[in-house]
């Protein structure tokens, strides 16, 4: 892993690799309350043309988030996170969290994130992040 | 049917979250966070922090109240089953430790209509129990055809 303190813009940033377990979305949704039915139920998700049940866009957000706290190894050092929901992420996905350092300065790295499913589709997009160094 | 923008504006009442430090844990099991001071009570109070400390994201735990509240404003009549969620931005201002009674404030920000779809942005405010302002969020939502 590159180090955070030492990066310039357009080096990218670490890539990390997320299992989403076939019962996430269940697991995720005691863990933050989001019992919305395209969360949960696969008889639900299909009615509404989603296919089956997908993972909360806010539980790929949370792993987004932990690429930078990761490497930081502080959680409070990331002061912005945006992010679009560009596909939705399915039971036995695998995300791939990625980034570029745009700018840096400030005591802080400004990146561009986005991440990918298995098939390289993108899940994350539009994903503009500061973390402080 | 769209969403009427006359209550951008609208404003939802404040409610009060304590940060409990095994939900903090739980959370952080879910989204695959091992960093010790969201886990571990000895290692976070050595640490500067001095108590565990709750994921960035763990903001959609204590912020969500105002949020659900807009989803399912009457006034709003958003057809839930197709609403998906677009966007989310937050501006961490403070960390958030187990222990503390976050308040927050809810805003619509945002209601328009882009290509056949309806887009809705709620704004929330997140204070400590010392007033200090801990979390910015812009939850936007979409009502797909």
């Amino acid at each position: 892993m590159s180090d955070i303190n030492t990066v310039n813009p357009g080096d990218p940033t670490p890539e990390q690799k997320n299992k989403v377990g076939k019962y996430l979305p269940i697991y995720y949704a005691g863990a933050s309350g989001d019992f919305n039915p395209i969360h949960i139920d696969p008889e639900f998700g299909k009615m509404v043309g989603l296919g089956g049940n997908i993972l909360q866009g806010l539980c790929t957000m949370g792993f987004v988030a932990k690429m930078h706290t990761d490497w930081a190894q502080d959680p409070g050092r990331l002061k912005r996170l945006k992010v679009r929901f560009s596909k939705p992420v399915l039971p036995n996905d695998t995300v791939v969290v990625k980034g570029t350092v745009k700018e840096k300065g400030g005591g802080a790295l400004r990146c561009e994130v986005w991440a990918e499913n298995q098939k390289g589709e993108a899940v994350i997009t539009n994903g503009e992040s500061e973390i402080e160094i | 049917m769209a969403v009427n923008p006359k209550y951008i504006g609208k404003k939802y009442p404040p409610s009060t979250y304590e940060v409990g430090r095994e939900k903090v844990r739980e959370y952080a099991d879910a989204i695959g966070d091992m960093n010790p001071l969201c886990r571990s009570l000895e290692k976070a109070r050595a640490s500067k922090y001095g108590n565990i400390v709750a994921p960035p994201t763990f903001a959609v735990v204590y912020a969500k109240e105002p949020v659900g509240r807009m989803l399912l404003d009457p006034d709003l009549s958003l057809n839930l089953p197709m609403l998906v969620h677009g966007e989310q931005e937050f501006e961490f201002h403070n960390v958030v430790l187990a222990g503390d009674e976050i308040t927050t404030e809810g805003e619509i920000t945002e209601i328009y209509e882009k290509k056949g779809k309806d887009f809705v942005t709620c704004t929330t405010t997140s204070k400590n129990q010392r007033g200090e302002l801990v979390c910015t969020g812009r939850w936007t939502f979409v009502v797909r055809g």
